[in-house]
């Protein structure tokens, strides 16, 4: 029984990894993934990336400059937003390997222009 | 023997969470090897548990944990529109309004026909001013208007310059941190873990959940010290869960509500013989647009306008409701607007733009095509297809009621509208129902102690506040009235944990 259930494992395993390689990948990052996948993958390839681990390049202040909004958007800004602060981790919102959206237009007809999907 | 089919199973789900979990439910205390230990375990970081975390800072707490599911703190807490009523504070008195806890417990039995419990909400009221200074304390501004919501004879409903929820959460999450309250989102609950005789020790969480993953992260045991408290909220987004109680509430109905209302508090005190009080009343917020998403900018822009304006029937062009009754009354009769064939053809909320554009939400709701404006009736009848002639009679009999400040159609309290007449350029939003809050849930005491179905008893450790809980509001609970009683009965779980 052991045997088989730790074979089930390896093979899933690889599925999983596999599935991940055949996914989107962004252009953006193609530096990254010459590092490797653990580069993100900091708790394991078969876990999520931690939240901090888009935090090793990006700084959330810095982004919320970069997406800063006026006068009446002011609050519109998802990396500084009024209902999260700069507490939203990134996964929230960004998927490498899946297309997401903001989490923001669960509510909201916003035009985040310069959003990938 | 295990089938194979149980076997694969079995084998998938521990490779995906890389360890056997426990196929138990509740444990016996001495088989659990506990991860982690804290004086006071909170499940939920909205209005309830955060009001909690404060409480139990300021009354000494050393050890607080609060555990939230998602990635973001605040829950449905911080989607809301930033309303409390509370009866009896400095701003009403100023403001020249007569209010009193009696009164408001009053308005609120009556909206429950006879399920609401008046021990607890005359236990939530009186707390009222409490919480409103508990808030100011944490840092939420108020507004200098009061808001005047459905089926209440004063106008009580704070609100917080933000007019959202998030007006309340962040302050407090930060005063909660300030009091070294350890505050963990990805942590997903998964049920309590309990003694022999029932009492609760502690819960299993899931560490690194990632929310629609329910296989993503690893189990810990967390054991509580002094108690556990359950605040997280209803069930209004588990379709499957609703719909079985209310069969009208199917996947086609929309929800304001966060992506985790999924009711897993509820379910896990359930499944420890919990009691449950009044799980089909499902309230729909009669607020809510079609053309946006959840709670949205709608709902606001409706809130402010509801007392000025007039709700329309597409069909008849006429009024079809008094736009200030209790949520239930208005929900009922809006989702009855259909086209022939029985298809939704949502009512339409016409406010005059002269009093719409004091409130900044109009703004908004023009801004991303919630609303419209309209230079004449003739546009509107014209745009929305509805019968042009009766539209106009309808406007200015509405007219005539403002004037004498009496509304023999349906019997709406005119002193909200004032010399406030409906004239030209129009704002026009489309009304349909979404799911909104569940008056249903576990029972508790006043002192926020959940109940055992099987003796009436409370569930020793076992602490309930918020919309998790049931039975306070009966059928049907009235605008901004969940705010203050999720926050009056954490505060009250937080002191009741403290004396144990």
């Amino acid at each position: 029984m052991k045997t088989v259930n730790t074979l089930l494992l390896l093979v899933l395993g690889a599925c999983i990894a596999l599935s991940a390689q055949a996914r989107d990948q962004r252009d953006y990052h193609e530096m990254v993934y010459d590092s490797g996948c653990k580069t993100c993958h900091d708790q394991g390839m078969k876990s999520f990336p931690s939240d901090d681990s888009c935090l090793q390049c990006h700084d959330m202040s810095e982004l919320a400059q970069q997406t800063k909004r006026e006068g009446d958007e002011a609050r519109q800004n998802p990396h500084d937003s009024m209902h999260y602060g700069q507490e939203a981790p990134c996964m929230e919102c960004h998927g490498e390997h899946t297309p997401k959206q903001a989490i923001c237009m669960d509510c909201h007809n916003f035009d985040f222009p310069k959003f990938k999907q | 023997m295990q089938t194979r089919r149980s076997f694969l199973k079995l084998g998938a789900g521990a490779a995906a969470v890389g360890a056997f979990a426990p196929l138990t439910v509740s444990a016996n205390s001495s088989d659990v090897k506990w991860d982690e230990t804290h004086e006071i375990v909170i499940v939920g970081s909205g209005f309830a548990g955060l009001a909690a975390a404060v409480e139990a800072g300021k009354l000494g707490a050393k050890d607080i944990v609060i555990f939230e599911k998602l990635g973001v703190y605040g829950g449905n807490s911080t989607l809301n529109a930033g309303q409390a009523c509370f009866a009896n504070t400095d701003l009403q008195k100023q403001l020249g309004i007569e209010d009193s806890a009696e009164l408001m417990v009053q308005d609120q039995l009556k909206s429950g026909r006879g399920y609401a419990s008046e021990e607890l909400l005359t236990h939530s009221a009186e707390l009222g001013p409490y919480i409103y200074q508990l808030t100011k304390d944490c840092g939420c501004v108020y507004r200098d208007h009061i808001i005047n919501t459905g089926g209440t004879s004063a106008t009580r409903s704070h609100q917080v310059v933000e007019r959202s929820g998030s007006g309340f959460i962040r302050p407090m999450l930060k005063t909660a941190r300030s009091y070294g309250v350890k505050t963990k989102i990805r942590h997903k609950f998964e049920h309590l873990i309990t003694a022999k005789d029932g009492t609760v020790l502690g819960i299993q969480v899931r560490r690194g959940y990632h929310f629609g993953h329910e296989e993503s992260g690893e189990l810990i045991n967390v054991k509580a010290e002094k108690g556990v408290l359950i605040a997280t909220g209803g069930f209004g987004a588990n379709v499957s869960f609703r719909q079985a109680l209310d069969p009208n509430l199917g996947a086609d109905v929309g929800c304001t509500n966060a992506r985790g209302a999924t009711g897993d508090g509820l379910i896990a005190m359930l499944a420890e013989g919990a009691m449950p009080v009044h799980l089909s009343f499902i309230q729909s917020g009669p607020w809510a647009s079609p053309d946006e998403g959840g709670f949205g900018y709608g709902a606001g822009f409706s809130l402010y306008n509801f007392p000025h304006s007039i709700a329309i029937d597409r069909n008849t062009g006429q009024r079809f409701m008094n736009e200030t009754a209790d949520r239930k009354t208005r929900a009922d009769l809006e989702v009855l607007r259909r086209d022939k064939e029985g298809k939704p053809n949502p009512a339409l909320l016409i406010a005059p733009k002269h009093e719409a554009m004091k409130d900044p939400s109009m703004h908004n709701v023009l801004k991303y095509n919630v609303a419209w404006e309209f230079d004449s009736v003739d546009a509107i009848a014209k745009h929305f297809d509805l019968p042009l002639t009766e539209l106009k009679k309808q406007i200015e009999d509405w007219n005539i009621y403002v004037k004498a400040g009496e509304d023999p159609q349906f019997g709406k309290r005119m002193n909200m509208s004032t010399g406030i007449y409906l004239t030209a350029p129009f704002i026009v939003q489309r009304l349909w129902p979404k799911v909104h809050y569940c008056q249903g849930g576990i029972q508790i005491n006043t002192k926020a102690e959940v109940i055992a179905a099987k003796s009436g008893e409370k569930i020793p450790g076992l602490y309930a506040a918020g919309e998790v809980s049931g039975g306070v509001h009966g059928v049907s609970r009235l605008g901004g009235c969940s705010t203050p009683e999720c926050m009056a009965f954490g505060v009250t779980a937080a002191r009741s944990i403290m004396k144990a």
